[in-house]
């Protein structure tokens, strides 16, 4: 029963780290390795906001996600639209930004071990038997609302099917009129806020520290690479397989371990399915 | 004509100014410590803080007199990033490389700070024959083991804090009266993946083992782990009633927060705890830390009356940086320095081997106890008794306070279980 209840936390919190880089992705091509310092940014501007300006904390969390969603559609608009399409470029720079992120905000001083959130609701309860406290319960609520709603946005709305026509075909949708470039930077910033919403639910069970920005990078690209880069569904499958291999790892192997499990299901994936479970880039030629 | 003679008195006045300047600039030629840092972590900066003091305070004197001229110290820290979890070992060496070759210094101290690190520089400091004085983070027995195999080549590297070996000892001790008093008996050894905390956690293990302490395992944690929910059920499920917790990594203080909403039975005992040992993790984990146990290594870092200079040092620290002592490294880096200047006065000179000579001879009352270097080793002696050697300090966090409660010769506070664990 612990495996089956801390497993099932463990994957909402992969798929959450992993949702946004797998929309950007998904819409843009675009392998945003900013995602992590978006990540850490957005937590660090909900502790500024809650303690320099004394707002409310749920007010602190809206401002957060505003800015994160804001500075990640910037950043789009004025750095990466200039090399998009060409890969490498892509990656370097927003690896740069990444780096200037995080390494600004240790220089700024945001270093030690003393940025925490308050957890939405203190205390624990227990199921079959298993303590849980009560935060955990709200992240695997609130994270699979999250994926409902992205589900409707996507497939109800017109942006929602504007970004799946993006997806799908980028040529097919300009010919119907949806302007890419727009689109992309929505994306970016759509996938800024999603790394926000996980910092809001998932960094109150722990603190914030800029180093978290480089291990949830390396996680959200495990997801998508094992669910397919750029699936959004496979990144959420892939969130389950590997967060409950990382849970009996450390329950039949020891923890030690559990860190190595991504590495190496991103090892499996590249030599077995280089497209990943749901990918559909490459997939053509693995069948030739 | 009156004009020339403006220009001429100007000049020669100028002349002078420059000449004087150049004659009292080298008559203080500073004395430049190196301090290869982890800057952005608890043991790298409370370190450069306690130097910084140390420097301060010793300047403000007048300086270090070496053979009848006082000159001044002047610190230089370079950021060895060797607590970061993927940085590699080089990184650290490049640093103390550039502090010896480009800053000129003539001393290291602080650092390394990661127990690898520390040991890989060993060699650069014989090439180099710089004598070096390590005060925060690295823990690993091999250092001073390193320096008696073979002492004519590491016979410049010495450590002033406290070593796991001496550590364990400590912590199996105050174990041991935690048994007697609460009858907990069964322990759960937790740790964090770094040479120090495995090695300490494998010693701790076998020899409390060897004093009847019934130990319910031990897991080992890779650096930046951020759920310990499964490991914390595991304890529980084995019925421990004393978590022994060695990590530095930031992260420990999720264990912390775990341990308290899983209400997990069992005492947690951070031999090195970093996020507990900051007098800010009270408002971090609100109140969650509460019970904690922490080993700061030496005394001085929370507050005690281990010695005379103790409370002056918590004190003056609080004063120049707004806030407590920190973290191990605080009281025995700004002892270092201290330590430092009065060998190189006895030595008269900065030469390396007289200050080598110098430093072994060391015997002197400073902030935890009384402080000697082993000449073998050149580790810092360690005691229970302040007026014997360096002594150390576990605190438990009380109702928002670092309240010291072991060794009893500087207790200030007895250990108090979490209600829970009273049921």
């Amino acid at each position: 029963m612990e495996i089956l209840i801390y497993g099932t936390i463990n994957s909402v919190a992969l798929a959450l780290y992993a949702l946004g880089f797998a929309m950007v992705y998904g819409v843009s091509r675009l392998p945003n390795f900013a995602h992590g310092a978006l990540y850490v940014l957005s937590g660090f501007i909900t502790w500024t906001v809650l303690n320099t300006l004394g707002l409310n904390y749920f007010l602190s969390i809206l401002v957060s996600f505003a800015a994160t969603a804001i500075i990640g559609a910037l950043i789009y608009q004025f750095v990466l639209i200039r090399i998009r399409g060409m890969e490498i470029s892509e990656i370097i720079a927003s690896y740069a930004i990444a780096l200037a992120i995080l390494e600004g905000m240790r220089w700024a001083g945001f270093k030690g071990m003393n940025y925490t959130l308050p957890v939405f609701i203190e205390g624990s309860t227990t199921i079959a038997g298993v303590t849980v406290d009560v935060h955990r319960l709200i992240v695997v609520a609130a994270g699979t609302a999250l994926f409902g709603l992205l589900w409707v946005f996507t497939r109800y709305t017109r942006i929602g099917l504007a970004l799946r026509g993006m997806a799908q075909d980028e040529r097919a949708a300009l010919m119907l009129g949806i302007d890419s470039d727009v689109m992309a930077v929505v994306a970016m910033g759509m996938g800024s806020l999603m790394a926000a919403m996980a910092a809001a639910l998932l960094l109150p069970l722990g603190n914030i520290v800029v180093e978290s920005g480089y291990n949830v990078l390396i996680l959200a690209i495990a997801v998508c690479i094992v669910g397919g880069i750029g699936s959004w569904g496979g990144a959420v499958l892939a969130a389950f397989i590997i967060g409950f291999a990382q849970i009996l790892t450390v329950v039949f192997i020891g923890p030690h371990f559990q860190q190595v499990v991504a590495l190496f299901a991103i090892i499996i994936t590249l030599i077995l399915k280089p497209s990943g479970l749901f990918g559909q880039q490459k997939e053509l030629e693995e069948r030739v | 004509m009156r004009r020339n003679h403006i220009v001429r008195f100007s000049m020669v006045l100028f002349t002078l100014l420059v000449f004087t300047s150049g004659i009292s600039g080298a008559a203080e030629k500073p004395i430049v410590l190196g301090c290869p840092l982890s800057t952005a972590y608890l043991y790298g900066w409370d370190a450069e803080r306690g130097i910084t003091l140390a420097v301060e305070e010793i300047n403000a004197a007048g300086g270090v007199d070496v053979g009848g001229t006082k000159r001044p110290l002047k610190v230089e820290v370079i950021d060895t990033r060797d607590l970061e979890p993927g940085v590699p070992v080089s990184e650290a060496l490049l640093a103390v490389e550039k502090l010896i070759l480009d800053r000129k210094a003539d001393f290291i101290l602080g650092g390394p700070v990661r127990s690898e690190a520390a040991l890989a520089a060993m060699s650069l400091l014989s090439k180099y024959k710089k004598v070096s004085i390590l005060s925060t983070g690295a823990l690993s027995p091999a250092y001073h083991a390193t320096v008696e195999k073979q002492y004519d080549k590491f016979k410049y590297c010495f450590r002033i804090h406290g070593e796991a070996k001496w550590l364990v000892k400590e912590i199996l001790t105050c174990l041991m009266e935690i048994r007697d008093t609460y009858g907990l008996d069964k322990v759960f050894i937790m740790v964090q993946d770094v040479a120090h905390a495995r090695a300490a956690g494998k010693i701790l293990g076998d020899v409390a083992a060897k004093q009847g302490f019934d130990i319910k395992g031990m897991d080992i944690y890779p650096t930046g782990t951020g759920d310990f929910s499964m490991g914390l059920l595991k304890a529980k499920k084995q019925g421990a009633q004393v978590l022994s917790i060695w990590m530095d990594m930031p992260e420990s203080a999720i264990l912390l927060k775990q341990w308290y909403d899983l209400k997990i039975p069992a005492l947690p005992f951070g031999s090195t705890l970093a996020a507990a040992e900051q007098p800010g993790f009270w408002e971090s984990t609100a109140g969650k830390g509460q019970y904690c146990l922490a080993n700061v290594v030496n005394a001085g870092n929370a507050p005690s009356n281990a010695s005379d200079w103790t409370m002056k040092f918590y004190n003056a620290y609080e004063k120049r940086w707004g806030l407590p002592p920190e973290g191990l490294g605080s009281s025995s880096s700004y002892m270092a320095v201290h330590v430092l200047k009065d060998a190189i006065e006895r030595a008269g000179t900065l030469s390396s081997d007289k200050v080598v000579a110098a430093l072994e001879k060391t015997d002197l009352m400073g902030v935890y106890g009384r402080l000697r270097f082993d000449p073998k080793t050149h580790q810092v002696i360690p005691s229970f008794d302040p007026k014997e050697g360096a002594v150390g300090s576990i605190f438990q966090w009380q109702d928002g306070k670092r309240v010291v409660v072991f060794p009893s010769s500087v207790a200030m506070g007895k250990i108090q279980l979490p209600p829970w664990m009273n049921e």
